[in-house]
């Protein structure tokens, strides 16, 4: 129904499955421009369709791989970053990237995460950090932002994702918001040009659970919100980076080894 | 500038960000619903256009486009 409205095709529908869009996620969410990110960047690459493989989970970055026209693969929750893993061992030839939430990764994968970086297994891991886990159910999450509280009313301070990708043995570490869609793009092309672990943290709080209590909810209020509230350190130590000490969120390209 | 501005209504969400990053005002919201009840944006003068593909860029869903006419091909 919706492709025989289309009369011209978007430059990037060879990598889409046209019938899977208006994509399922809300207006304003930053998977949607972390996948034109990567999807500009694996076309300026000029890597065939048949060599990427996308793995993703469960949740919204678990249907990244649903309206991607490659090699995808959805895994449940626990296995993502393992399984990509074992897809780049059978075939070396083959660009693996990751698209990794909370419940993929702090949850229940973190285990894999950490053994991946420290064997340097060649992967791209795009890190949706939405600040949220709906299946912790009501408790506070390594990556609950600080003074939110749990029903419990207990508060941690939020964990350093970056820090703890760089101390795993990435070779690439950055950090951007939905608002540096540009930057992300040459993020990921120096990522995907990279031998070994890349981690590329994309900073976008869910507006459906963060928007309930009066916070933005709206898209183009949000985009305003990152726009005024990040600033770019690039080689900023991932020791800083922890998103409590700071009044912006510090974003850039922090760790680049060759 | 000879470019044409493409807009899949169908795709779109209606969240207004392709007009907001807009520098030269070339697009708006339009009155018009597409079938998931979205207002979908409408190009308002064509001619402004920079070509500078920043509506692309931040367009989500993958339903405004720019191109150049002489690079025109279809499919
Ligand atoms: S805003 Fe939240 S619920 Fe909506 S698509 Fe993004 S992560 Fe999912
Ligand atoms: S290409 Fe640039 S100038 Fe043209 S409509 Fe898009 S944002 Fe506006
Ligand atoms: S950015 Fe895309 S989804 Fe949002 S209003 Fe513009 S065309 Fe529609």
């Amino acid at each position: 129904m919706i492709r025989s409205s289309i009369e011209r095709y978007h430059p990037a529908d060879s990598f889409l499955h046209a019938d899977s869009f208006p994509s399922v996620w809300c207006q304003g969410c930053g998977i949607g421009t972390a996948v034109y990110a990567f999807i500009e960047a694996v076309k300026e690459e000029n890597i065939s369709p048949k060599k990427i493989g996308v793995v993703s989970g469960i949740g919204c970055t678990g249907k990244v791989s649903e309206c991607l026209k490659l090699k995808t693969y959805s895994v449940i929750d626990g296995n993502v970053v393992d399984y990509a893993v074992q897809l780049k061992k059978k075939d070396q030839d083959l660009t693996v990237a990751v698209f990794l939430n909370n419940a993929d990764f702090l949850l229940s994968g973190a285990k894999d995460f950490i053994e991946a970086g420290k064997r340097g297994a060649n992967l791209i891991i795009i890190y949706v950090n939405n600040f949220i886990c709906v299946i912790s159910e009501n408790k506070v999450f390594p990556i609950t932002p600080f003074m939110r509280m749990s029903i419990d009313n207990e508060f941690e301070l939020p964990f350093n994702i970056p820090h703890l990708a760089k101390s795993c043995g990435a070779s690439y570490v950055a950090r951007w918001t939905p608002i540096h869609a540009g930057w992300m793009k040459y993020s990921l092309i120096e990522a995907i040009s990279k031998k070994g672990y890349s981690m590329i943290e994309v900073i976008s709080p869910c507006l459906i659970y963060d928007g309930n209590d009066g916070r933005i909810q709206d898209a183009v209020d949000r985009m305003k919100f990152y726009n005024d509230n990040s600033v770019m350190k690039n080689e900023e130590p991932t020791e800083n980076l922890d998103l409590r000490s700071q009044n912006k969120v510090i974003i850039g390209k922090f760790v680049d080894f060759e | 500038m000879n470019v044409e501005i493409c807009i899949i209504k169908e795709r779109c969400k209606g969240c207004g960000i392709c007009v907001e990053v807009c520098q030269t005002d070339v697009l708006e919201l339009s009155d018009e619903l597409n079938s998931q009840g979205y207002r979908t944006p409408r190009v308002k003068s064509a001619e402004e256009c920079l070509n500078c593909g920043m509506c692309e860029m931040f367009c989500a869903d993958f339903a405004i486009w720019v191109m150049t006419k002489a690079e025109e091909v279809g499919a």
